[in-house]
């Protein structure tokens, strides 16, 4: 790791402040990158990244304060100012045009010009010489929407990077990358950092921090709470200073499988997965891992109806279960939080109380109107149940927090008395402290007899709430861990088809 | 603490406006009545008021009909069509059924033909845009060939004009029945499954689909509602002049769309405002009514209700609607 010592710094917040109407999105935070350095800044969501964020790319203004590039004050009132005083924004929401190609992409309004042409030689010749700097394997020439995502992401780099940006910041980059994937961004931040750039890396993740980062710092509620080399840290360190408190348990609490409530026979997935078989009790939570594309998660949408299976028979309590749809399979006794809560999961526009009923108006009709009265009895109970945070059953859901949203979610489920709840993701883009809870939740509920299916792309996540795993690779289970057999290492021998078969 | 994500930390002076878009409506109405009545001696005769709320009908009971597409998510470009279809085919049944049981046909006709644009939508998944693009001029060349391009005319069946030139306390006919339906789909709307998951499907049709909500059929039920809608404000114009032909209503839908835009309900879907709606009905009525009584030129109203549709769609444009995701859409 580079040892940045008294080098000048690059960029340094000089209490720098914003306030929107209500909120102190960030108060007086102070901290600087060095050149050559890769900055991790962590915090739960809404601790302040994504407005410091805007600041730097000048999409929002500080209310006080100031940015300071190589020790001169600077203002960015626009991206384009960002942009010139050698700043380049990595959002998590990539900026590209899907139907033109890397180079084009990469130049785009700079294409070197021919008179009123474009030189097309020379915008694949340069955008070349910048993919080799980065030893990025694309032909320039590539549509980027036929692209898979993490490649599309090093295009987003490869563009910083043709800026000659000096500063790189980085919000979330992992966020939709396999691991082998994350493995070779996090080389690439480093060789970037290693070349003389200061590189902000802003993530949740702290494993991956950990590996790539310099320094990190913390933010809790818009304030700086601390800045450190990261070899001063643990982990445990950096999420109490993230949450502002210990968080306890990252081991499974003792399950104690019941009666038998699920039994899957030879799932296949077309294209996805096949020769999955698997029985599951009442009372315990099996985990479905792998590595991104494994196949685990087209098996969790194919047990819902939401994507057709070419084989095997699945039975609920005995009954051979015909599965055409999610209406059929919740009518059976299946609950589903899916992946992606936004796209899949919450109808923004409906209130809290409305997304939690959705399923289940048959049950509240008089006649025919709903009865409002058991409607607010059934929001209210699962306010106290699951610790769902709003200030009113009426108000929008989109307003919530995502970890919020995805209590909503998980109660929706509940609510339509499902004998097993299969959860895909359930903690995706949630923050530390919400995610403990949801954990808690899944705990209490198990305890209470739920079957729990649960597809999982982060190992620690399958290690703290799965009694049993079966790991997944290239569409096919490699075999089921369970007791001491079920751990890490274990799980990514067989996710990258090191293991054996038929472990446990 | 509402300011989750760093989007609704923008706060902008045409999000205050589109807050306020239900207030705006009434304000407007009530200022345009204002100058109207300054400018005018004949406005806020009892003649003229009854008259400008009987042409805000026709058009509001279309309106209302449509913005419980717009808020699945939808809408209905083959309203105009529908009211011409329903028209000929319920007049033309007059001597053979009946004056009530004519009524009911056209009804059913026109739900019918909103059947067929759910069927088309959710059977052969195309587009609503495209669908019901396609099925204006199918239902517009239906009426025309039902008719063979001729005018039906109802010789001494005058009991059809009840329709129009009813009355209750004073109040005509297509008020009340605009002000029925209002009612009956408000509390559909607030108070029933279905209304619910009309919203829901126009607030995340995938999210919606996932819950269990059978969303074919409620965009069966929604297009089937628009049609019949549409029919019986058809029937209502082929009743003022109790005559019916296939070139009844033709640019119905744009109005129809325009009031309930005006009337604050978003194009994003899975929210509407049926009392929007009225207002925005009338609020046209009422423009087009003051331009006539100020001796403007006939042509100036089009330009009028377009330039108004603009304005109501520039305030809801910064929300993220966009026309071309619009026409992506699919079920």
């Amino acid at each position: 790791m580079s040892a940045p010592g008294s080098a000048q710094p690059l960029l340094r917040l000089r209490g720098l402040s914003r306030r929107f109407p209500g909120v102190q999105a960030l108060d007086n935070v102070d901290f600087d990158v060095l050149p050559g350095e890769v900055h991790a800044l962590v915090g739960e969501n809404g601790a302040g990244k994504s407005t410091l964020i805007n600041i730097l790319a000048g999409v929002l203004q500080p209310s006080h304060g100031t940015v300071e590039m190589d020790g001169h004050p600077i203002v960015l009132p626009t991206p384009l100012a960002a942009q010139n005083a050698g700043i380049s924004v990595i959002f998590q929401e990539f900026n590209l045009l899907p139907h033109l190609s890397v180079a084009e992409n990469v130049f785009l309004n700079r294409e070197p010009v021919r008179g009123l042409r474009i030189d097309w030689p020379t915008l694949y010749s340069r955008t070349r010489e910048v993919l080799a700097l980065l030893d990025i394997d694309l032909d320039p020439r590539t549509p980027v929407n036929n692209l898979p995502v993490a490649q599309q992401q090093l295009v987003e780099i490869t563009k910083a990077l043709s800026f000659k940006s000096r500063l790189i910041v980085m919000d979330e980059p992992t966020a939709a990358l396999s691991e082998r994937e994350v493995e070779r961004l996090l080389g690439l931040v480093r060789s970037l950092a290693n070349s003389g750039a200061g590189v902000l890396y802003v993530s949740h993740r702290l494993a991956e921090v950990f590996q790539v980062a310099d320094r990190i710092s913390v933010l809790r509620d818009g304030h700086h709470i601390l800045t450190a080399p990261t070899g001063e840290l643990t982990e445990q360190q950096v999420i109490s200073a993230m949450v502002g408190r210990e968080l306890v348990h990252t081991q499974c609490p003792e399950r104690y499988p019941g009666e038998m409530v699920m039994q899957v026979r030879d799932l296949a997935v077309p294209g996805a997965a096949s020769g999955v078989s698997f029985d599951l009790r009442a009372g315990e939570v099996l985990g479905l891992a792998g590595l991104m594309g494994c196949g685990s998660t087209e098996v969790m949408q194919a047990l819902f109806g939401l994507q057709p299976r070419s084989a095997g028979e699945v039975t609920l309590q005995g009954k051979a279960l015909v599965i055409d749809g999610p209406r059929a399979a919740i009518h059976s006794g299946l609950g589903f939080v899916p992946n992606d809560r936004k796209r899949n999961g919450i109808l923004p526009d409906l209130s809290v109380m409305h997304n939690v009923t959705i399923g289940i108006l048959d049950r509240m009709r008089q006649a025919a109107w709903i009865d409002r009265t058991q409607e607010r009895a059934v929001i209210d109970g699962y306010r106290g149940k699951l610790s769902i945070r709003y200030s009113n059953p009426s108000q929008r859901v989109s307003g919530l927090s995502g970890g919020n949203q995805q209590k909503v979610i998980l109660a929706r489920a509940l609510a339509e008395d499902c004998r097993v709840l299969l959860l895909s993701e359930p903690t995706r883009g949630v923050d530390v402290g919400a995610k403990a809870e949801i954990y808690t939740m899944i705990d209490r509920l198990v305890e209470a007899g739920m079957a729990v299916l649960l597809q999982s792309s982060e190992l620690p996540e399958v290690l703290r709430l799965a009694n049993r795993c079966i790991v997944f690779a290239g569409g096919r289970p490699q075999g089921e861990l369970s007791g001491a057999h079920l751990n890490q290492a274990a799980v990514m021998e067989l996710a990258t088809g090191l293991g054996a078969k038929e472990v446990a | 603490m509402t300011f989750g994500t760093t989007e609704s930390k923008r706060l902008s002076m045409s999000r205050v406006l589109r807050s306020a878009q239900s207030y705006t409506v009434g304000l407007a109405v009530l200022a345009v009545g204002l100058v109207l009545t300054l400018l005018t001696n004949r406005f806020l005769r009892i003649d003229n008021v009854l008259n400008v709320l009987t042409n805000a009908s026709v058009v509001a009971i279309v309106g209302l009909g449509m913005t419980l597409a717009i808020a699945s998510g939808n809408f209905d470009l083959s309203v105009g069509s529908t009211a011409a279809f329903a028209g000929c085919v319920s007049m033309s049944l007059v001597p053979a059924l009946g004056v009530p049981l004519a009524i009911v046909a056209g009804l059913v006709a026109g739900a019918l033909v909103g059947l067929v644009n759910g069927l088309i939508m959710t059977e052969l998944r195309v587009p609503a845009f495209i669908t019901t693009l396609g099925m204006m001029s199918v239902v517009r060349g239906l009426a025309l060939i039902y008719t063979g391009g001729r005018d039906i005319y109802l010789y001494g069946q005058t009991e059809y004009k009840v329709l129009s030139g009813g009355h209750l306390l004073g109040i005509p006919m297509p008020v009340l029945l605009a002000l029925a339906l209002a009612a009956l789909l408000s509390s559909v709307l607030a108070q029933t499954r279905f209304g619910r998951h009309i919203l829901a499907v126009g607030s995340n049709l995938p999210s919606a689909r996932r819950s269990g909500v059978r969303t074919s059929q409620v965009l069966w039920g929604i297009f089937a509602i628009v049609g019949a809608a549409a029919a019986l404000s058809g029937m209502i114009i082929s009743a003022q002049v109790l005559t019916a032909n296939g070139r009844l209503a033709t640019g119905l839908e744009l109005n129809a769309i325009a009031v309930v835009v005006v009337g604050g309900t978003a194009l994003t879907g899975g929210k509407a405002s049926l009392s929007g709606t009225l207002l925005g009905a009338v609020l046209v009525a009422m423009i087009n009514n003051g331009l006539n009584l100020l001796n403007v030129p006939i042509f100036y109203q089009d330009l009028t209700v377009g330039l108004l549709l603009l304005v109501a769609l520039a305030l809801q444009v910064e929300r993220g609607w966009n026309p071309l995701t619009q026409l992506r859409r699919t079920q």
